[in-house]
Parts: C-alpha cells; structure tokens; sequence
C-alpha cells in the first residue's frame, strides 16, 4: 500500500460498495414511490398531499428544529412499545413519506412521536402545546420539558370586538386584563400541519394486525378527530364532530370562537 | 517493501534537502489559521450546547426569541462543532501529517489559507441562517444549500493542497497515518457532495431524504472523523512513547475494514425503509468490531509497558484519551446496532451519549493533543523546547476540564438513556414520567457543555499567550535573521 494509485483506487471501491448499496440501490428500488391502494380499497390512493396551510406548517417544523426532540416513525409493535403507547395504528412505511418535502422522522424522542398526532389532538390543542405545554389540563402535562413557543403568538389588548383566531388559556395563566393571545399565522400554520399528520390507512407492508376487524376507512373520510382519543382531555368525550376540549376543561362551542381573559374570569 | 522497515516514523531532519524549520514554516499561516478558527468555534458550539441545556431545564428561559428557539440552537450547535471545529482542526492536522511524513513543504499555503477562511465564512453564515430559521431540517446537514457550494469549494481547496503536498512526498513506504490522512480527504469530498447533490440538489423523494441523511451522519462519524482521528493516533502515540509500532498489518486491517464496514449503516432498526437496509446496516456496524479490535490491540502493544513511564507531555495525554473514547464509542455503536438492545435504545439519550463521546471525547480530544505538538512548531519553527511554549498549568487545567465533562456527560447520559429505554417499554409509564425519570442525570450532563466551554477558554488563553510569546521573541531577534525566517515561509 505505498502506492497513491492504489490507495485511492481502494477507497473509491470502498465507497462506491457503501454508495451503491445505501444511496443507489435504494433510489432505484423506491425513487419513484406513488401512493399506493389500501387495504380498505378506499375510493382514493395513500397518501395525499397535504393541504396548503399545513404544507406552511411543515416549513415552520423544519424551521424551528420540531425534529430534535419529536420523532415521525412508528415502529413495528416487535421492536417497541410505540403502537401499545396509541402512537400509531400500524407501523410506517415508506409510502407515508412520500409528500414530505422535507423528510423528519427524527432521531431522539424528548416528547411523543407525531406521526399520528393528527389522531390524537386537534390544531386547537397543538396551539395550547405551544404557548405552554404545562397548561394543557391533563395531570402529565404540567411536567412536560417542552420548551414553550412564545414567539409564535401575540399578545395584545381587545379591539372592539375579540380576534376570532384568540387562543383560550385558563383563567390564572391568563393574558393581563383586557388581553387575547392570538396565534401568528406561522403557529396556525404549524397546528395544521401536526394536526394533520397522520399515517391511518392499513396498505399491503403494513396490514392490520391479525384477526383485527377492517379497517379506518370511516375515519379517513373525515378530517375529525376520532372519538374519545382526543389526548388534550380525555375525561370530556367530545362528540366527535368539530368540537374543541380546550386546555381549561371547558367546551368551546365552535373552535372559531375567541375565548380571551374575560373579565368575568372564573366561570367556564 | 518488507513489512518490518515501514512502522516507524522517520525522523524529519533526514531529508537532505529540507530542513525541519523550513518544513515546519511552509505551513504555518494556513494551519494556524484553521487552529484558531477551530478552537473559536469549539467555545460557540458549547456555549450553544449549555444554552441548550439550560433551555431543556427551564423551559420559559428565551421562550419569546425565536432564534434562541431549542431546536435551532442544537442544530447549530451540531454545525459549530462539526463544520467549525472538527473539521478545520481535522484538515489542519491532515495537511501538518503530510507534510511531516512525506518530508515535503505544504503545497499552495496562499490557496490553503484561502480555503481556510473561505470555510470559517461559509460555516458562519449557515451557523447564522439556522439560528435564523433557514435550517434544511437534516440533522448534521443543517447549512442552507446557498452556503454548500463555498463549503465544498473552500473544502476543495484545502483537500487539492493536501493532494499536491502528498504528491511531492519522498520516496518511500507510507506511514499508516499518510494512508488515514488521504482516506478522509476523499471521504469527505463524496459524501458532502451526495448529500449536497440528493438533498439540496434535486431532493430525492420522501424518505428516501432521511436515508441518505442518516448514510451521511454514519459516513461522516464513523469514517471520516474516524480516519480523520486516528491519523494522529498512529502517528503521535508510537512517536511520543518511543516505539515502533507493533504492526502495519493490523493497521492497514484497521484501515480498510473501516472504510468498508465503517461506511454501512446508521439506519435504526424500525425505520420506514425496506428491511434489508436495516440489515445491511447492521451486518456493517457489526463488522466494525474488527477495526475497532485491531487499532486497540495495536497500539496497546505499541505502548506496553511503556505507559507508566510516559513522559505526559499533553500531545501524549489528550491522543491517548482520544484513543480510549474512540474505542468505547464504537463499542457502544456496535452494542447499540444489534437488535435487543436496539429495540430499547434506540431515540433516547443513549444513541446521544455515543455520539457526544465521539464527538467531543474522540475526536476532540485527539484534535487538541495534535495541536498542542503542532502549534508552538509552527508558531516558533526553530525554538529547540517548542512544548515548553505552553503554560504546563493551563495545558493541565484544559485536559482536566475536558476529561471531566466529557466523562461525566457520558455517565449521565448513558444512565439516563438506558432508563429512558427500559421505562419506556412499559406502556403504563406515561411518556413524561419517563422523561422526568431522567431530569437528574440530564441536569449532571449539562456539565459537560459547561466544563468544555470552560477548557475551550483556558485552551484560547493558552493559545494567544504562545502566539504573543513567539512573536515578541521574533521582534527580539535581529532583522537579519527575521528577513531569513520570513524568506522560509
């Protein structure tokens, strides 16, 4: 090996083995993944792309560095928990990446994978993640070590009439008196995009589980979250439809709806 | 050649026609200036990682900035460390190595220094946009593709020079750490440019991204700082503890099985990817076993009974520590690659206890002991006591901060990954509860940013008073022999 020629004709075969094997072979077998039927044969193939606002919202999740700390990938229930834990109904698979324009699955869990976030919280309760995740009324929440986002959120005093976009806190981490916080559109567009991802649909490399009765395909017709696993307040089964369980434990009739600091603070 | 008349480094005054001043001289802008800008961007990627740890304790601490914001002050922390510090310290001691061992003048310092700066500017422009949100959301790929081509351009310049330099060598067998040298210059060189190319280029689909980000970050760990690392290893522990080393066979062993093995993997176990890519993988970080035994047993013998009585001259000190993290890193790899214990650690603080070992531990470490040979040889060529430029208490002080933090990180965040891995397989262990089970060993780990902030500033303070030291001593002299030196570089 004294030899400059050799020496690099040696490594380039040494890297070109580890290129074809990891890169090239690869691309070739899934370099052209289209989205595929599933198992339900639902009228549309999985997956879609995204819609507008939440194809902004994985801008702001790359821009912020959501990655470092949450991951986008269910193992199969063989090699870990994640599926017992209800982060996912099945494993993922490659397909589900496939409108990712920045692909983030992630590589440390320092909060709970999002892959199926969708499923479990509404743009609502990811808003109230963000401004401070140890108010969300759940017992676990108030020792989360999420960093809060206060820089995607304004707070300013009432106009005349509330902002429809406020975001509803509980009385005593109330805004100051006469003060809404309202949402930037980069957190709006944020809560979309988790609130929006979610990997349901069984496909032929990520079947239901053995004798599981078929399938989701009702709940991937709608964009609601299904019945009682919004994480936000699981004690307040929601009816399903557009209701929002706010982080107070209160039913806001319509997510719409601005819930600023009342003055009249205290009764939900 | 045979076998026995390669191992041992030769010395340098043999050369008829270069004397060890001239050599030492050729190179002395272009790798002092990376030493420099090196050692500055090591103190910014730990501040940048204590404020990350601060923020992972105090959650409402910069909460209203978004620049401070935890996930981009990580990935630019990642940036700083990689891209500012491992690297240009790397490059640095790669071309001093093929200057050394070749017995011939670096090649193009102009070009050299250039590439330098240009480097130090293009990583402190991406280090700039991900704080400012322009992160491309690959991890230890983080700089935005308007930066990509200056950092290849300015990489190229460098790795041509080092080229050159390694062309216009001497005659002769090549040492290990010539072998090592080259193999990282090119390593980089590919797999940057697949990256830049898949990634920022014309993106591969879906994620397929993630696959080439994940080839990349083992590429670059495992072989490139690997490679890059252990050249000074091999050249600096058989020369300062006065032994051949033990064998050339276990070396070029150590070296290929590295590149090949070394290359293959990083994708974890229940990645969204076809199955045989987790196993090919596996196969590949299993296999590096082999390098990882083979350089261990090397230099082991190297040494032997020599170790008591090293002399602890720091260069000696820090490669040996370097060494020792090197070969408990890649054991942790090659533990955490197979599937029972996988299965547990994968996503928690354990894959980053291996990483920060790596990183920080192994190639720090080994970066730093080069430095403090190499330095005060090119700061002050012809002085005949160059260790003694340093300040022996702070060199002392600096090994100490850095193998305390280092240590004690990895402690911590070894226990609390493996904590966070078993609790986490109880479904009836609410994901936050695991997480708080490991706040006490987060909070002992936050020292560890601390501890080498601390060691990076008693480094810089050494390193300006042997720069001060060495240029009064020249204004000293008399102009003649001044205009000399100053015809030699």
């Amino acid at each position: 090996m004294n030899n400059g020629p050799v020496l690099f004709l040696g490594l380039f075969a040494s890297m070109a083995i580890s290129w074809v094997t990891f890169v090239l072979g690869p691309l070739a077998q899934m370099g052209n993944l289209q989205p595929a039927r599933t198992v339900a044969a639902l009228p549309a193939d999985y997956p879609n792309s995204p819609p507008g606002l939440a194809a902004q919202g994985a801008e702001v999740y790359r821009a912020c560095g959501c990655a470092y700390c949450h991951t986008q990938q269910v193992r199969p229930s063989e090699l870990g928990p994640d599926l017992a834990r209800g982060w996912g109904v099945r494993r993922s698979v490659a397909h589900d990446y496939i409108f990712d324009r920045t692909a983030m699955p992630g590589s440390l869990r320092l909060g709970p994978d999002l892959a199926n976030a969708g499923l479990r919280m509404d743009a609502m309760a990811v808003l109230a993640r963000l401004w401070d995740p140890r108010l969300v009324n759940n017992l676990d929440a108030a020792h989360s070590m999420m960093p809060s986002y206060r820089y995607l959120f304004d707070v300013r005093k009432i106009g005349r009439a509330p902002s429809a976009n406020a975001l509803p806190v509980r009385p005593e981490f109330a805004p100051p008196e006469g003060s809404e916080i309202v949402p930037r559109p980069a957190a709006r567009a944020l809560a979309a995009y988790v609130a929006g991802l979610r990997q349901e649909p069984y496909l032929f490399e990520a079947p239901p589980p053995p004798g599981a009765v078929n399938t989701n395909a009702p709940a991937s017709g709608t964009n609601a979250p299904p019945n009682g696993t919004n994480a936000t307040n699981g004690t307040n089964a929601t009816n399903g439809t557009n209701a929002t369980v706010l982080p107070g434990g209160t039913n806001a009739p319509n997510p719409q709806s601005a819930i600023r600091n009342p003055q009249s603070t205290h009764d939900p | 050649m045979s076998v026995t008349e390669a191992p041992v480094p030769a010395p340098i005054a043999a050369s008829p026609q270069l004397s060890r001043t001239e050599l030492e001289a050729s190179g002395a802008a272009p790798l002092l200036c990376l030493f420099a800008g090196a050692a500055l961007w090591l103190l910014l990627a730990s501040l940048l990682a204590l404020l990350d740890s601060v923020k992972l304790h105090s959650a409402a601490f910069l909460a209203s900035s978004p620049m401070w914001t935890y996930g981009r002050v990580h990935a630019a922390g990642d940036t700083a460390l990689l891209y500012g510090f491992c690297l240009p310290a790397a490059l640095g001691v790669g071309l001093w190595l093929l200057c050394r061992l070749g017995r011939a003048r670096l090649a193009g310092p102009a070009v050299a220094t250039v590439g330098a700066l240009g480097w130090n500017a293009a990583v402190a422009a991406g280090v700039w946009a991900i704080l400012r949100g322009g992160g491309t959301g690959y991890e230890v790929f983080e700089m935005p593709g308007a930066v990509a081509p200056l950092l290849l351009a300015s990489y190229l310049l460098i790795g041509i020079c080092g080229l050159m330099t390694f062309r216009h060598r001497e005659a002769g067998p090549l040492y290990p750490s010539q072998w090592f040298v080259i193999g990282a210059l090119f390593w980089f060189a590919w797999i940057f440019s697949t990256a830049a190319l898949l990634l920022l280029g014309s993106p591969v689909r879906g994620v397929l991204q993630a696959l080439v980000n994940w080839w990349y970050e083992h590429n670059l760990d495992t072989v490139f700082l690997g490679f890059a690392g252990l050249a000074p290893v091999f050249y600096f522990i058989p020369k300062l503890s006065r032994r051949p080393l033990h064998s050339y066979y276990q070396a070029a062993l150590a070296f290929w099985m590295l590149a090949l093995a070394g290359s293959w993997g990083g994708i974890p176990g229940g990645a969204p990817l076809p199955a045989w890519l987790a196993a090919a993988s596996l196969v590949g970080t299993v296999l590096t076993v082999i390098p990882i035994a083979a350089v261990a047993l090397n230099l082991y013998v190297t040494i032997g009974d020599a170790l008591p009585a090293l002399d602890g001259g720091p260069a000696l000190r820090f490669t040996c520590a370097g060494l020792i993290f090197w070969v408990v890193a890649g054991a942790q790899q090659v533990a955490g690659a197979l599937p029972s214990v996988g299965n547990l650690t994968d996503f928690t603080w354990f894959t980053t206890a291996q990483r920060d070992l790596f990183r920080n531990g192994f190639a720090a470490m080994t970066m730093f002991g080069a430095i403090y040979y190499i330095a005060p040889r090119l700061a002050d060529a012809k002085c005949n006591a160059p260790d003694g430029l340093w300040k022996r208490s702070l060199t002392r002080l600096h090994f100490g901060l850095m193998l305390a933090g280092v240590g004690l990180g990895y402690v911590a965040l070894l226990v609390a990954g493996v904590f966070q891995g078993v609790a986490f397989q109880n479904p009836a262990n609410s994901f936050t509860a695991v997480m708080r089970g490991t706040m006490m060993a987060l909070r002992l780990s936050a020292l560890e940013p601390l501890f080498l902030t601390l060691g990076t500033m008693v480094f810089l303070l050494n390193f300006a008073l042997l720069l001060n030291g060495c240029r009064a001593r020249c204004r000293r002299e008399s102009p003649a022999v001044a205009g000399m030196r100053k015809e030699g570089a």
